[in-house]
């Protein structure tokens, strides 16, 4: 008994990792749709070019400039934050901008196109490789009494604490933070207060490319790296709209919540249960489902009126 | 101080202004008046450059505005309270009157502007942590008042503030904006409730059908039949349509 309790804390403990990762995703997913109802169902790929980006800069750093070790990694973070930044402001501009006024499912339609474009520029330029992107920590491990978290695992839920933090202080204390949820209510109204809407959409997307890339660079470690962790997004989503799709409480509460029931499923359960084992992938799906029969607008989501 | 020539407006292939021209001097309170669909709300939309115009100019203060954005515009001194008044409601009163004040670079005017707004509506400030979607219709156009004039604007755009509201609280709603005229802001009124209006206002323009009908002071417009006809009540009949839109 005792032993399947510490299997069951240590999953835990690892889904929760996990479902930060999601969470991440899911948060991209939040900003974006919360300002502009699009779904952008290019996230996954942006966490995926994220990566690629850092694994680049990680591997050219200590190539070119003879840099290891904690500085390489350092270095090689920034970097790719610099990337998803101008990345992100590019997106506005190929996406967005010239999308403004039409249907948001031309919109949608878009970001779908964007995403296989990205696949295939990354094969193309990376080459159909899989690789391997070492982390800062080593196989450094902590345990608790019987519990091992891996290194990498505590600095994942460390960063997604601090990232949820610092968007909260954003979106409730500072000026543009409230011209974000401003315009994300009513942008036409947020015109007439002379908020300048354009810029306010160019930093969603910066957010989202942000998150995203943060979440590529944590995930690589704990998987290989190709050109499908992209389909992450596929998980991701269902996360979103587990927690109640808009809402950022609901898009963490949900990574996490899907990354613990993602591990136990595949761990214990799979254990005890063989049949589990062939129906992981569908897992998600199957909580969201009978959530969203309950629930209908997600856990945190509220049920929205339309006025016209 | 504003002055629109020959503008016209379309809504994609429809349009919706068919060349209006009309004149708003500095200090001034001038009303729009008009049936519903008659292109009163796209006058204002055209001002505040929510849309733009295909022919015509409109000028604020001797400079071309109809191309500008929106908060460009805003940034001139042109301040809109939109219909329905379209506060943020799951934003805080407080949050609401400080996007308000978004374009003011400054904490302390900004602070400043604040608790002048709260001298002149001390409600808002008893409510000021409240989420404004839980405010009532009349506190709501209160807030989207207050909000609208953060700015200090020159002038100030007002769509059918009395929309939605019991016949108290219209009052009360009249009250303020004369208020404000009388303290020296510059208002362009779009009004259903014509009565009052022209009480309140130095000059009225009747706008039917995207075009301007007939212009004139109070008195001037009272004594038009037409004026009477379509909109006093006083009329031999009344059409339909009219009848059950009030």
């Amino acid at each position: 008994m005792t032993e399947l309790l510490t299997g069951l804390s240590q999953e835990v403990v690892s889904g929760i990792a996990l479902g930060c990762i999601y969470a991440l995703v899911a948060l991209g997913f939040t900003l974006i749709y919360r300002a502009t109802e699009v779904v952008n169902f290019a996230q996954g790929e942006l966490m995926m070019v994220g990566a690629y980006v850092n694994f680049f800069l990680v591997s050219r750093i200590s190539a070119n400039l003879g840099i290891t070790g904690a500085w390489m990694y350092f270095i090689a973070f920034m970097g790719a934050l610099l990337f998803a930044i101008i990345f992100g402001i590019i997106l506005d501009l190929v996406i967005n901008r010239p999308l403004r006024d039409q249907p948001v499912f031309s919109v949608i339609m878009a970001t779908i196109s964007i995403s296989i474009i990205l696949r295939a520029l990354v094969a193309m330029i990376a080459g159909p490789f899989t690789h391997i992107q070492s982390s800062p920590f080593g196989d450094g491990v902590v345990s608790f009494n019987k519990i091992a978290i891996s290194v990498q695992d505590v600095f994942i839920i460390f960063c997604a604490i601090v990232l949820v933090i610092l968007f909260y202080i954003f979106f409730r204390k500072s000026r543009w933070g409230v011209a974000m949820q401003a315009t994300s209510a009513d942008p036409t109204a947020a015109q007439l207060m002379g908020i300048p809407v354009k810029k306010v959409y160019r930093l969603v997307w910066i957010f989202a490319t942000l998150v995203a890339t943060v979440g590529g660079i944590l995930l690589a470690p704990k998987t290989l790296l190709d050109t499908n962790i992209g389909f992450i997004g596929l998980k991701a989503f269902p996360a979103a709209v587990l927690g109640g799709f808009g809402s950022v409480p609901g898009a963490i509460f949900g990574g996490v919540i899907l990354g613990i029931i993602e591990t136990i499923s595949a761990g214990t359960l799979s254990y005890h249960f063989a049949w589990i084992k062939e129906i992981n992938d569908v897992i998600p799906w199957l909580v969201l489902i009978a959530v969203l029969m309950v629930k209908p607008d997600g856990i945190f989501g509220i049920a929205k009126v339309k006025k016209v | 101080m504003l002055k629109l020539v020959g503008v016209e407006t379309f809504y994609g292939k429809v349009k919706a202004l068919h060349g209006v021209s009309l004149e708003v001097q500095k200090g001034q309170l001038v009303c729009i008046l008009g049936a519903n669909g008659a292109g009163k709300t796209t006058i204002l939309k055209t001002i505040s450059g929510l849309v733009s115009p295909e022919m015509g100019t409109v000028r604020f203060e001797g400079r071309r505005i109809d191309q500008m954005d929106p908060e460009e515009i805003v940034a001139l001194g042109i301040s809109h309270v939109p219909e329905g008044r379209r506060i943020f409601p799951e934003l805080t009163v407080y949050e609401n009157l400080l996007m308000g004040g978004f374009l003011i670079e400054s904490g302390d005017l900004l602070r400043e502007r604040l608790e002048a707004t709260y001298d002149h509506f001390p409600l808002l400030k008893k409510r000021r942590h409240q989420l404004a979607g839980t405010l009532s219709g009349g506190e709501q156009q209160m807030l989207a008042i207050s909000r609208a004039l953060m700015l200090k604007p020159k002038l100030l755009l007002m769509d059918e503030p009395s929309l939605g509201l019991s016949p108290l609280l219209v009052r009360n709603i009249f009250r303020t904006i004369r208020r404000l005229h009388e303290s020296g802001v510059t208002i362009l009124l779009v009004e259903q409730n014509v009565n009052l209006a022209l009480q309140i206002a130095d000059y009225g323009y009747v706008l039917s059908n995207g075009k301007i009908f007939i212009s004139g002071t109070y008195e001037e417009l009272i004594e038009e039949e037409k004026v009477r006809e379509y909109y006093l009540g006083e009329g031999k009949y009344i059409r339909r349509s009219r009848l059950w839109s009030g």
